[in-house]
């Protein structure tokens, strides 16, 4: 090693009271790479809704267009950035230890949350109520799978939240409940941006 | 463990949320997603060109996000979520791109498209 | 919403029936016999030495990474034996069942393996050693050493890590409970697109083989986040990138494939299931599926998984030749380039593992060209390794000899893979054992490296080294067995024998039939001098008293600590001053200075909700398996809730005060991670709560 010097009197070999990591920045870390990984999984989901939107896909069954309505999703999109916002403005309450402040900003996120739901698996039942279910054809397969899996993101956020409203005023902003805030933000935040994708893909190249 | 004896609030990743900043990406996204929906409803551009033209406004979309919503920039705190991100981009792009040029070759070499159907429906990306 | 499943179904029991056991089965008797045997034996000797708290406390509950990666290591070679014997089974049957005069037995109408069982027992071997003898094997060593070569005290996330380790647990238990309630797929280890279908597999085989992949690889992302996470924060001060030793190199690139393509494999299995379970048409053969699509989803995770698998091997080799050669290693960082130049690759040649879907000659050619370029980035760590040897002081070691045998397997394997990489080859050999020869090169190479890491690191742990005289032998007739076995197949490939085959109908393929046989006769005398290893060496273990790096050539940062490893890995932290940073010190004659000061230590308490985790996530899966809904959705309500009650767990540690670590690194015996520590941990430290 040619970068290799001998031991002097300053060498250390050894580092007492070294801290090591800090916990949040662990914790966001992990999670971030949690959503990349999770980022791939619709993109797999995407991937194979390419692969089935075709009219042979379709099996003889409703394609695209005939299936996604642009201006009702365009609601969606304004209910689910909402609902982001709305959780992200909570974390900034947060910031300032307002405690009321957060949880009014996470009950707003979880009302936008419930509408966005509610047109959603509005759309899936009529579907399926007309005999156009995800077991019509291969494109439906896709349509529905990649729209429920959104959705349970969705739900899985809404649980979240709700701890979060039980686990704030039990523990105030101590270490864990900051971490946890802030995770649920980037989960919140990916939903988002999983949704532009969607509606973008789905919605309106689709229609 | 250093964190757990400091003030959790003081963290950089609870400092950087700001009012505006969410406010902001709030409104761009809306906005792009406004602008795109009037493309689709026009429906008057060739089909390349309007799937360009909305994946241009879906891009931009994505990224005000990425700077507004989720405040990725080059800090110290930062700077592995911007890194690890800019790691995946290209397996999105790889997995969606790659298996769509596939299939699509397949299916021209394969399959018999029904043409009456294949005509009087929408194009789609693999078409 | 129920799919009609063919048979009996109860809502109490599902499709649960009698029948479901197959008590009928000669094979499935004996083989029944020895596990509850070995089951009974072992329960035994816990019961009688009264170490069951002990069980419990110092293992089960346990978040140490270390131990979390013995126990790791200890499935993976359970797995492979499981696996060993089914191939076994596969190469007998094979040998036995030649031409149309071969003798049946035991139901069978030639050899003594009707289809219906045959197929199961390949399409086990497959899945078993890849996700559940390799994977283990692999990531448990990365559990053990990681953290300890880069100074930390242990993973980012020790409880995640010990979930991550029931998860795997979980659909392991699932795998080897196929054995005696129902079947196993019968699809291969790939799932064989629309076989794995309901109308054509009716039966819980693909079921029990969707699950089990489905939670083994929950358990593989999280752990891929607490390696990464690990990794990029929790290095020790003075350890800057390119003063990491390169096994933590591949751990980290390892584990960003790891992190990014099992998602994939999730929505391969997944939408299967849909296909299963709710009556979706993702994969039908009919109503607007596209079967190609499985295989394509299923390779974009399966061909990143092959170097998930190899790129730790790689490290391994890339630890034991520098230590056994005494030199640094040979052009360090173009080994990490290498590496990640692989890991990046590895993305972008999935198709070639079917050329013969017909996509055209512009897909076919890109995809050959990549998978070539994987040549490059790999023959450049071959002639470092090569470069590393040359005129260094080469001790030929037991660890060493695994590696070099581990040289030759690649270079054959990988020379074989470039002829495969070629599309007109690829078409006349696709399916043959040519391309099992080749990949079995592959894969026997992760467990080359597997021992040479088991021999390599276990004086570490365990404080004594396994017996160099029986280590030998096990090495040399496993090294003559598999070459004897592959070399055989390979000559089948070119004498056109397909894979799976339960039937070889070609009486012209006896002799090199009879030749594989000889090697696995060889497998099992292997198996045995393991045994006699293991055994020798537990027996004789005190009658060495190693130093911290026993092999006194070592290199890293690992072999610093005293052996056995103490609990809390290290008492101070230690400040890297250069790459080889325990080789540097030796130089200097510094290996065996001792911090001045000790310093209280935070540590992580053990917890028990992660193998009650893992247990709901076996029994979720075994409901589902069985499709008995109500089981289902009590155990995943059952998940959810623990996982909510953890997050209210206030996560206090202990702090081990500085006396006390003084006095366990004076005498390592109690500080050793085989020795009771929760009452002393209980008793004389202070609960910390924040």
């Amino acid at each position: 090693m040619a970068n290799e010097t001998a031991p002097t009197a300053n060498t250390q070999l050894f580092r007492p009271g070294y801290h090591g990591h800090n916990q949040i920045s662990a914790r966001t870390l992990g999670f971030w790479l949690y959503m990349l990984s999770d980022a791939l999984l619709f993109t797999a989901l995407f991937a194979s809704y390419a692969v089935l939107d075709t009219p042979m896909n379709a099996a003889g069954g409703p394609v695209a267009s005939q299936i996604v309505n642009p201006i009702e999703g365009f609601w969606q999109t304004i209910a689910v950035l909402g609902s982001v916002t709305c959780y992200s403005l909570a974390t900034v309450a947060m910031k300032n230890g307002k405690r009321g402040g957060t949880a009014v900003g996470i009950i707003a996120a979880i009302v936008l949350a419930l509408v966005f739901l509610a047109f959603g698996v509005n759309d899936l039942a009529t579907l399926a109520a007309h005999g156009d279910g995800m077991d019509r054809s291969g494109y439906l397969s896709a349509y529905f799978v990649l729209i429920l899996t959104h959705a349970i993101h969705m739900g899985v956020g809404i649980l979240w939240m709700l701890v979060m409203l039980v686990q704030i005023p039990l523990f105030g902003f101590n270490d864990m409940v900051v971490a946890r805030m802030l995770n649920l933000r980037m989960f919140w935040q990916f939903q988002a941006t999983i949704w532009v994708c969607l509606y973008v893909y789905v919605y309106m190249i689709g229609a | 463990m250093a964190g757990s004896h400091s003030d959790p609030l003081a963290h950089p990743e609870v400092r950087q949320g700001s009012a505006m900043r969410y406010i902001a990406g709030f409104v761009s996204t809306v906005v792009l997603m406004g602008a795109a929906l009037i493309v689709t409803m026009r429906h008057d551009l060739p089909y390349q060109s309007f799937v360009e033209l909305v994946g241009g406004l879906a891009a931009l979309a994505l990224f005000s996000q990425a700077t507004l919503f989720y405040g990725l920039d080059i800090s110290r705190a930062q700077i592995w979520k911007g890194v690890s991100l800019i790691l995946t981009l290209p397996l999105f792009i790889i997995t969606v791109g790659l298996t769509v040029w596939m299939f699509q070759s397949l299916n021209q070499r394969t399959m018999v498209m029904p043409t009456s159907a294949a005509a009087a429906s929408q194009p789609t990306l693999l078409q | 919403m129920q799919l009609q499943v063919p048979g009996p179904w109860s809502p109490l029991l599902g499709r649960l029936t009698l029948n479901a056991i197959p008590y009928e089965n000669p094979i499935l008797q004996v083989t029944f016999a020895v596990v509850a045997l070995i089951g009974l034996v072992i329960v035994g000797l816990v019961l009688y030495h009264k170490k069951v708290g002990y069980l419990w406390r110092e293992w089960l509950t346990t978040v140490d990474h270390k131990k979390i990666g013995v126990m790791y290591i200890i499935i993976g070679l359970v797995m492979l034996f499981r696996g060993f014997a089914d191939g076994l089974l596969i190469r007998t049957q094979q040998v036995l069942a030649n031409g149309p005069h071969a003798a049946g037995m035991l139901g069978a109408k030639h050899g003594f393996l009707p289809p219906f069982h045959f197929d199961q027992v390949y399409s086990a071997h497959g899945t078993i050693m890849i996700l559940f003898a390799a994977t283990p094997i692999l990531t448990g060593f990365q559990n053990i050493v990681v953290p300890l070569q880069i100074g930390a005290r242990d993973m980012a996330f020790p409880y995640m890590n010990a979930v991550s380790l029931w998860l795997t647990t979980a659909a392991a238990v699932l795998v080897m409970i196929s054995l005696f309630v129902g079947d196993f797929s019968q699809a291969g280890w790939v799932g064989l697109i629309p076989l794995t279908e309901l109308p054509y597999s009716p039966g819980v085989g693909v079921d029990y083989w969707m699950w089990a992949i489905q939670i083994s690889s929950v358990g593989t992302t999280l752990n891929a986040i607490n390696m990464i996470v690990t990794i990029v924060d929790m290095r020790a001060p003075g350890m800057s990138w390119f003063r990491m030793p390169v096994f933590s190199w591949t751990t980290l690139s390892t584990n960003i494939i790891g992190l990014t393509a099992f998602p994939v494999l999730g929505v391969a299995l997944a939408l299967l299931g849909a296909d299963r379970y709710l009556g979706t048409h993702f994969f039908t053969a009919g109503m607007g599926g596209n079967l190609m699509l499985y295989t394509n989803l299923f390779w974009i995770w399966g061909h990143p998984e092959v170097y998930f698998l190899i790129l730790p091997t790689f490290g391994v080799i890339s630890e034991v030749i520098p230590a056994f050669s005494e030199k640094p290693i040979f052009g360090y960082v173009t080994m990490v380039a290498a590496t990640f130049a692989i890991a990046g690759i590895s993305w972008l040649v999935w198709l070639h593992h079917f050329f013969t879907m017909g996509a055209g000659p512009d897909i076919n050619g890109f995809f050959s060209v990549a998978t070539m370029l994987v040549g490059i980035p790999t023959g450049v760590k071959v002639f470092n390794w090569m470069f590393t040897l040359y005129r260094g002081r080469i001790t030929y070691s037991v660890p060493m000899l695994w590696a070099m045998f581990g040289l030759f397997l690649l270079l054959v394997g990988g020379l074989t893979g470039m002829m495969l990489a070629i599309p007109a080859i690829n078409y006349t050999v696709h399916d043959s054992v040519f391309v099992i020869a080749h990949f079995h090169c592959m894969v026997l190479m992760v467990v080359c490296a597997g021992f040479a890491g088991v021999t390599y690191w276990f004086p570490k742990l365990f404080g004594f080294k396994l017996d160099e005289g029986w280590g030998k032998a096990f090495f040399w007739t496993f090294a003559i067995g598999t070459v004897t076995v592959f070399s055989a197949m390979f000559a089948l490939g070119f004498e056109g024998e397909t894979r799976r085959l339960d039937w070889t109908f070609n009486t012209a393929w006896k002799p090199m039939l009879v030749v594989e046989e000889v090697g696995m006769v060889l497998y099992v005398i292997s198996l045995v001098f393991f045994a006699t290893m293991l055994v020798v060496s537990i027996r004789n273990r005190h009658k060495q008293r190693l130093a911290a790096d026993p092999w006194g050539t070592s290199r890293t940062l690992e072999w610093l600590t005293p052996t056995p490893v103490p609990f809390y890995n290290y008492a101070v932290t230690p400040q890297v001053n250069t790459r080889d940073e325990l080789a540097w010190r030796r130089k200097y004659g510094l290996e065996n200075t001792k911090p001045d000061v000790y310093e209280d230590i935070h540590m992580p308490r053990n917890s028990g909700l992660p193998v009650i985790l893992g247990a709901l996530a076996g029994v979720w899966g075994f409901a589902m398996i069985w499709r008995i809904w109500w089981l289902a959705a009590i155990s995943l309500v059952g998940i959810v809730l623990v996982v909510i009650i953890r997050s209210f767990d206030k996560n206090a540690g202990y702090h081990l005060q500085p006396a006390e670590v003084e006095a366990m690194e004076r005498d390592l015996a109690i500080g050793a991670i085989m020795a009771e520590q929760s009452d002393r941990a209980h008793h004389h430290t202070h609960a910390e709560a924040h």
